[in-house]
């Protein structure tokens, strides 16, 4: 049958062989509908045909307008039916401004097709071509006979089929590859290609062996010039037919991907082209499906299959199939073939290697696999005595020894008749680059991750409140090895640092005139007779007014800086000048009422801690020429720039409002609050000029934040940072200073008495910290348990410590594994710390 | 410090004035606007537009971005479109034939906005960066197929929720910031021209969301807020908004300026669409939908467009329904979201296209989506 169809059509197409028609011909379309088997089915009208287009295949072929409206799944009830004659006959084609226009025209134009001739055809035509129709089209009903059946089944299963293949993949697949296997490659089963030469859309145009059509990468359908752009749309993952957007490409097909078509470049401009074929290279459902390939006996998972195919030697040419991997050696084959290449080794792909992988019955093994006989061969030219069975253990370097034995004997590949032999014998030999061990691989594939890979398994994690800023960067320096920070960020920061450190600057000088009133008062209060300044005091309360005063030029200088504080523009004019007021600013900082000032910062509410490592280091930091070093880099606050941080801050104000871009981040998994344990203590001046705590208002934002309704079912991770500080201050400064922790009361806590039953806190005061800790955590785990009714997640890290750093993201991570209870997290590293650092910039 | 507590007292006095004459000021609008819009068409015999739901058909749907989409903007002269979606990409779409022309991968993701040039030649967007980016359509990508930024910015303090270029000036273009700010931009030189809001005590209080140029009278735009108002600006005087327009109950989210240059049309968190008198500052209409019958929570409208006639508002919800509203009769004469092919998704944005032959709408389901009418137009 289908033979006969072929040679049926091969005539059909030698009577058309002309030049390629840019236009759809309506008259091409057989309307003899007593010759249509399925005559129950067909005879519904066309011009209706949204109820009956997708149970009727059959009359794809025959009538367009069913397509149409199936592609554009809309009814269109005919009310124009009269209006498009005019216009139809020769338009139909590549107008696209007007496109549902011509779908009218093109549907009406052929269910009425005996009352409106079409003219395309030339003038001379008229009468002679009539007769002539029926005889032409003759074996056109016949094709449309068969490949309407064929259709039909197909595209029945089709849609049967795919339920199935989600549901059953497990089951089908292995069959599925097995075929594969066999043919070497993978047809889908709603491949439908092959059949036809003509449009599967107007059904016309034979062509000349389909040429000047553009045909579905997964279901083979073929679509001519005027049909191509209507079938495919936008075409987001390539030339695929709107059915098909998901599917999997025909891996007979595979080699033309992103191969680009004569079809489109008619059609398209060379840009939109060239987006076209990228996408279709790159979007993840044209990529090899992991769960085709089996690497001894094992289904990989996608994270495998990246591993795979990102080391440094990966096989070539991949398909679905069985294979066979020697992890020791780097061996790759099919299964049940000698090997076909060398692959980089000890790659953690597959399961492990069988006796019997490559067939071979030889009795020698090489890592653990029976050899083949062309390799027995290439051992015995090798050099290597094969007598008595051997088994052999092979290293990817080619060195060799025997099973229980020691001593190395011999380089395989040393000899060059090897790799002369080699290729006679169709055997592999090692790519140079094949050396490298699995583990540098793996961290060449954790710096490339693939478009396609990162967009599946991103899983976000939203990081917020104060210190995330710290925490990113140490993801950075953590995950993205190599150039964490890139010279434009290193540049920012750089920026940053020298203009926050005039902010520090700025705060002390504030505090300088301050404490000199202050003191000015004081001393008028205590000797209101005695204007003098001579003598000098041992105290600070009682100092001298000199000691806090400075010399006129400075003074200019600090009004200077002063001022442009109080306009907010300090940020616009310092680095640009930092290279001129360096030495000033080294003046400055050593004068001594700076430094007296500075002894004083704990009373300057506004210098953020880490001032002090700045600060200490001001004179270097001003100069144009300084390099920052790793250190500085964490303890550089994002002050200005860190958007994690900073967004933060919009949002605290805009408190119990819809805060609107919080939507953006829906798909998180999880998020990290952060809350300095530090900042019990600490206050800071809002819009209006109220003081808050930190604490307390970091636990207003805790509570926006949990309650707003796009994290209404998202996980919470609490990170108590700055436990460093803690530790430093929490004797000094009591933590109920905090009027949401006045009830802290470290002696009762149940905390003390379980775990500190050897230390006291008067002893050794070594807990305290920890206690305090532990209580902001069970106050912030109950607010949670009040709000949500779910439990809170709480760690403590000290964010400039690394490895605390990265024990707290890995809790993280772990948190969303246990929710997931699925193993999608798995080569995340990175792709973790690709999401942070988007907030940095 | 005595005076301190002087000027505050002083302060809360006024306030309290400012505010007493602001309740003065409502009421006696109040009695001012005897009718809308509606009543008053009603009386004159108007009959509502009649919309099959075939009339308005989905006849491209636009594929490829693979996260939410956020904005849309049309080109001006060519039937171009540019997208912003949380994929972290800009693609710039031929409308015609639904390819993409340019995808350009954007340094920050969290993109909230884009715009397209007068010109055609660049688009710029911006969004949690707190940055406004420029590209040029016509610079080469480089290796990765990445385009270079051809200027960025920056200046905002908060994000940059809106943008829009003036019409008819390439270097000119406006943003609104979470910073409560909008400026204006001289895109030639990176450089601030003027901002709007922020110190001065007539600016928004919360969050600018979207801004909205006057095309018969470029000096003049609007911007809605989170503050729940809308205010009117002279690009000449940034020193104070022209006029504050009150009315919403909820976050305004979109505005968009009558295509007569007089009224602007504004969309909210209450659930309701407003027509506004530029001039008077009155409130000419309220488009509100009815609550529904499990009383669930009004959606809130995202985004909003008027047809070239200004006789349709197209008001898109947080739910995906599309509404399409006749302005005159303010009854909804159909809904997008609930024809065959509408999106599965939040309708983030949407676009008239300036010619105003096709409306765009982007959504959260990832798509984007192109109407167009195919009905006969009755002329009402």
């Amino acid at each position: 049958m289908a033979a006969g169809a072929s040679a049926r059509d091969y005539s059909f197409a030698a009577e058309y062989d002309g030049p390629p028609l840019p236009y759809s011909l309506p008259r091409a379309i057989p309307l003899d509908l007593s010759r249509i088997p399925l005559a129950a089915l067909s005879s519904s009208p066309p011009a209706s045909p949204s109820a009956s287009s997708s149970p009727l295949p059959v009359v794809r072929p025959l009538t367009p307008s069913s397509l149409c409206s199936a592609i554009h799944a809309h009814a269109h009830p005919a009310p124009r039916s009269a209006a498009p004659a005019p216009a139809a006959g020769g338009a139909v084609v590549d107008s696209p401004t007007s496109v549902i226009e011509n779908h009218h025209a093109a549907a009406h134009h052929s269910a009425e097709l005996p009352s409106s001739p079409s003219d395309d055809e030339g003038a001379g035509g008229g009468p002679e071509a009539l007769p002539l129709k029926p005889r032409h089209h003759q074996p056109a009903v016949t094709f449309a006979e068969t490949s309407g059946s064929l259709l039909q089944s197909s595209d029945d299963e089709d849609e049967y089929e795919e339920e199935e293949d989600e549901d059953a993949d497990a089951g089908e697949a292995r069959p599925r590859a097995a075929a594969g296997q066999s043919s070497g490659s993978l047809s889908p089963a709603h491949w439908r290609g092959g059949r036809t030469r003509g449009c599967y859309r107007c059904g016309k145009g034979g062509g000349f062996w389909g040429r000047d059509k553009e045909s579905c990468l997964a279901c083979g359908a073929r679509y001519c010039v005027g049909c191509v752009l209507r079938a495919m749309g936008s075409m987001p993952e390539g030339r695929k037919c709107l059915e098909c957007i998901g599917r999997p490409v025909a891996e007979s097909r595979r080699g033309a991907l992103g191969r680009g078509s004569r079809v489109l470049r008619r059609l398209l401009s060379a840009a939109e082209v060239e987006l076209v074929m990228r996408s279709e290279r790159e979007c993840a459902a044209n990529q090899l499906r992991a769960e085709d390939v089996y690497v001894n006996g094992t289904k990989l998972s996608p994270e495998e299959l990246v591993v795979l195919q990102g080391c440094p030697c990966p096989p070539s040419r991949l398909r679905p199939g069985f294979y066979w991997y020697d992890k020791v050696s780097g061996f790759w084959g099919k299964e049940g073939h000698k090997p076909h290449c060398i692959i980089t080794a000890n790659l953690n792909v597959g399961g492990s290697l069988d006796q019997k992988a490559s067939n071979g019955n030889t009795g020698i093994l090489i890592n653990g696999r029976e050899i083949t006989k062309s390799e027995l061969q290439m051992l015995k030219l090798a050099g290597v005595q094969c007598a008595g069975k051997p088994h052999f253990w092979v290293n990817a370097d080619g060195t060799y020894q025997e099973e229980g034995q020691k001593t190395v004997k011999g380089k395989i590949w040393d000899k060059p008749i090897v790799k002369l032999l080699s290729p006679v014998l169709s055997l592999p030999t090692p790519n140079k680059a094949a050396n490298q061990s699995g583990e540098d691989a793996v961290n060449i594939v954790n710096r490339v991750i693939p478009d396609y890979l990162e967009q599946r398994t991103t899983q976000k994690l939203l990081l917020v409140g104060s210190g995330a800023s710290t925490i990113i960067k140490q993801a950075k320096f953590l995950y993205k090895s190599g150039k964490p920070f890139s010279v434009d960020e290193r540049e920012d920061l750089k920026l940053i640092i020298q203009s926050n450190i005039y902010n520090y600057l700025g705060i002390l000088l504030e505090g300088r005139e301050r404490f000199e009133e202050e003191s000015l008062a004081d001393r008028r209060k205590i000797s209101p007779s005695d204007p003098s300044s001579s003598g000098c005091c041992e105290s600070g309360v009682c100092d001298e007014v000199t000691e806090y005063s400075l010399i006129p030029r400075l003074k200019a200088f600090s009004d200077w800086i002063l001022k442009a504080m109080a306009l907010g523009n300090l940020e616009d004019i310092f680095p640009a000048a930092s290279r001129e007021y360096a030495p000033l600013v080294e003046e400055l900082w050593k004068d001594p009422a700076i430094q007296a000032t500075y002894r004083r910062r704990s009373e300057l509410p506004f210098l953020p801690p880490t001032a002090n490592y700045f600060l200490d280091k001001a004179v270097d930091i001003s100069r144009a020429e300084y390099e920052l070093s790793d250190m500085d880099i964490l303890y550089a606050d994002g002050i200005t720039s860190s958007d994690g941080y900073q967004l933060i801050r919009i949002n605290s104000r805009g408190l119990h409002e819809n805060c609107k871009w919080l939507q953006m981040f829906d798909d998180v998994r999880l998020v990290i609050f952060c809350v300095a344990a530090s900042d019990y203590d600490e206050y800071y001046e809002d819009a209006n000029g109220t003081i808050v705590n930190k604490m307390v208002e970091s636990r207003q934002l805790f509570e926006s934040i949990v309650l707003h309704p796009t994290f209404e079912q998202m996980d919470f991770l609490l990170l108590l940072t700055k436990s460093d500080l803690l530790e430093q201050k929490i004797n000094d400064s009591p933590l109920t200073s905090c009027d949401w922790f006045d009830d802290f009361t470290p002696l009762i806590s149940r905390n003390l008495l379980s775990s500190s039953s050897k230390s006291t806190r008067s002893s050794t005061g070594a807990t305290l910290p920890q206690m305090a800790a532990h209580y902001m955590a069970t106050k912030f785990k109950r607010l949670f348990q009040l709000l949500t009714d779910r439990k809170l997640y709480v760690s403590y890290v000290n964010t400039l410590d690394q490895e605390s750093v990265r024990l707290a993201i890995h809790y993280g991570r772990e948190i969303v594994k246990w929710e997931e209870e699925k193993p999608v997290f798995g080569a995340s590293e990175t792709v973790y710390s690709e999401e942070p650092s988007s907030f940095t910039h | 410090m005595a005076s301190v507590a002087e000027l505050k007292e002083k302060h809360a006095a006024a306030t309290a004035s400012v505010n007493s004459l602001r309740e003065r000021l409502r009421q006696r609008r109040e009695t001012l606007l005897d009718t809308d819009v509606a009543r008053y068409s009603k009386s004159q015999g108007r009959a509502p537009v009649s919309f099959n739901p075939t009339d308005l058909v989905c006849c491209r749907t636009l594929q490829g971005h693979s996260g939410k989409v956020y904005s849309l903007d049309w080109t001006p002269e060519k039937n171009w479109i540019v997208s912003a979606s949380q994929d972290g990409r800009l693609i710039v779409w031929n409308a015609l034939t639904s390819q993409k022309t340019h995808a350009i991968k954007l340094h920050c993701p969290w993109v909230m906005t884009c715009a397209f040039a007068p010109n055609g030649q660049s688009v710029a967007c911006g969004g949690l960066d707190s940055a406004c980016s420029i590209f040029n359509l016509n610079s080469q990508a480089d290796r990765d197929g990445n385009m270079p930024v051809s200027r960025i910015l920056t200046g905002h303090k908060g994000y940059v929720s809106s943008c829009q270029y003036v019409p008819d000036q390439e270097t000119r273009l406006i943003t609104s910031s979470g910073d409560q700010t909008c400026v204006l931009w001289d895109v030639t030189t990176g450089q601030r021209i003027s901002i709007f809001g922020g110190e001065f005590p007539s600016g928004h209080t919360a969050d600018v969301q979207s801004v909205s140029i006057n095309s018969s009278n470029t000096n003049m735009f609007v911007s809605g807020s989170c503050d729940t108002t809308v205010r009117l600006w002279d690009i000449r005087i940034a020193s104070r908004a022209v006029r504050t327009y009150h009315g919403h109950e909820g976050d305004v989210n979109s505005v968009k300026f009558f295509p007569d240059g007089h009224r602007f049309g504004t969309g909210s968190d209450d659930g309701t669409c407003r027509l506004f008198d530029m001039r008077t500052g009155h409130q000419l209409q309220v488009y509100s939908r009815e609550p529904d019958r499990n009383d669930n929570e009004l959606p809130t409208v995202t985004s909003i467009a008027f047809s070239i006639s200004g006789r349709l508002l197209f008001a898109g919800y947080s739910n995906g329904d599309c509404y399409v509203w006749d302005t005159l009769l303010a009854e909804v004469v159909l809904n997008l979201g609930n024809l065959q092919n509408s999106h599965d998704g939040r309708i983030s944005c949407l676009g008239m296209s300036s010619d105003g032959s096709a409306l765009c709408t982007g959504s959260w389901d990832k798509n984007l989506k192109i109407w167009a009418f195919s009905g006969q137009r009755k002329i009402v």
